[in-house]
């Protein structure tokens, strides 16, 4: 596989974290997310979850 | 029988002497190709054009994918004159200022930088005159996008034509060496306006992502300059002032201007200016890598930058910089993992920064430089 092809193999993720228990959970970014918007409840204890990163994951391991 | 065998060996003679004849004629051209040199440089120069050909090919293809983005941009917005408006993108020009005499260099870089960003704020506010800042913002990215690849495209297009025209073998032998790298960038740039439009944090957006860090519980935040936003908050018994580029939209806003005017109100009473930035790295530097100083970190071709340089000087506060390394590519594209796990610990670095080199009753101004693109506050 060639260098560039590999580069190119990443996913772009959205980080969610609540502030209150450090609850953190990653879905596949969405039009429409920016840091550090509300995006729902935590499972824990029902505090808002913000968004706390978007980034791009590698999905080919690095040798 | 006999006969036969006489034709046979008379035909052989033939061929014989008729490949020799061929293999002297393939010499000679040889010999004339090698030790005549019109011709041997005619040659590696059909060879050079026809390698930035093919690269002029790819370059020709970037600038017509970000004009097709831009025209589906604006159409998806309402634009009525899509093409037209991509087409006024990738032919507009700026001036530069005039050089040989560099008084007050800085005041016009800036009234030539804001007049254009105006006028194209102006154009598309025209054709589309209820549109939403962060879309409005994704469309002058566009924009300058279309502008830059159309610029490479048609400026390594007239080399390659004028060493042409000259039969000049040396013209073309520099833009060859050139080509790959004009390539990459390129190829950059078209990747980033993808990822403008849709909104996702680049690279770049390392500066602003601390800044929010600290200003998202600032309830109360006010605009110091043009898409600049700016809170106070106390940070163990330190007056901290915190300023980032309005997000989420993509712009780096006027950062210079902001400190400015925040230390101005302040009439000077602020002990320590400290700059975070995404910064160039060299290659064999890792992406994501922390690296501290002195001075403004900001890559503004001048205006920004001494702004903060003239207001720090005038008061003679200290200006610290904290930069996290990455290519160009990844400053413009997604934002790499590595670049986000860098935030945090520069969070942490700018909060030991502000313990060690500043007393509680201090006033600290720190900035997040950089496009703001997916990071609001």
């Amino acid at each position: 596989m060639s260098q560039s092809s590999q580069q190119q193999q990443k996913t772009v993720v959205t980080v969610l974290k609540c502030l209150k228990c450090s609850y953190t959970v990653e879905r596949p970014f969405k039009e429409g997310d920016f840091i550090p918007k509300i995006d729902g409840t935590c499972p824990n204890d029902g505090s808002p979850l913000y968004i706390w990163g978007i980034y791009a994951k590698s999905l080919v391991e690095k040798k | 029988m006999l006969d036969l065998l006489a034709y046979a060996q008379s035909s052989s003679g033939q061929i014989n002497t008729s490949y020799t004849l061929i293999t002297l004629i393939f010499y000679a051209l040889i010999a004339v190709l090698f030790f005549m040199p019109g011709v041997q440089q005619k040659m590696y120069t059909y060879f050079v054009a026809r390698d930035i050909e093919n690269g002029l090919t790819k370059l020709e293809n970037f600038s017509k994918n970000a004009k097709k983005k831009t025209i589906e941009l604006l159409k998806k917005s309402g634009a009525a004159n899509a093409e037209e408006l991509t087409e006024k993108f990738a032919e507009w020009f700026v001036i530069d200022p005039v050089n040989v005499e560099p008084t007050d260099i800085i005041n016009r870089m800036k009234l030539l930088t804001r007049t254009s960003e105006d006028k194209i704020r102006q154009i598309i506010m025209l054709s589309l005159p209820n549109l939403d800042p962060v879309t409005r913002s994704k469309i002058q990215v566009s924009a300058e996008v279309v502008n830059a690849l159309n610029t490479i495209y048609k400026v390594i297009r007239h080399y390659l034509l004028l060493g042409k025209k000259l039969n000049s073998y040396y013209i073309l032998l520099q833009l060859q060496s050139i080509v790959p790298m004009i390539i990459k960038m390129a190829e950059s740039y078209e990747k980033a306006q993808d990822v403008f439009i849709k909104g996702i944090p680049v690279g770049d957006s390392l500066g602003p992502l601390v800044a929010s860090r600290f200003l998202m519980n600032i309830n109360e935040k006010w605009t110091p300059s043009r898409e600049v936003v700016a809170g106070e908050t106390e940070f163990e018994g330190r007056r901290l002032i915190v300023l980032k580029a309005e997000g989420p939209m993509p712009t780096v806003g006027t950062p210079g201007e902001a400190v400015e005017n925040v230390i101005n109100k302040l009439e000077g009473r602020v002990n320590r200016i400290i700059t975070v930035d995404a910064a160039a790295k060299l290659e064999g530097e890792q992406t994501g890598s922390i690296a501290e100083g002195v001075g403004v970190a900001m890559g503004d071709p001048g205006p920004e930058k001494i702004a903060i340089e003239r207001v720090a000087v005038k008061y003679n506060i200290p200006i610290d910089a904290v930069i996290v390394k990455m290519s160009m590519e990844e400053a413009i594209t997604e934002m790499p993992k590595e670049v986000y796990d860098a935030s945090e610990k520069v969070v942490e670095m700018v909060k030991q920064l502000i313990r060690e080199r500043t007393k509680p009753g201090d006033t600290v101004v720190l900035i997040g430089v950089g496009n703001t693109c997916g990071v609001a506050q």
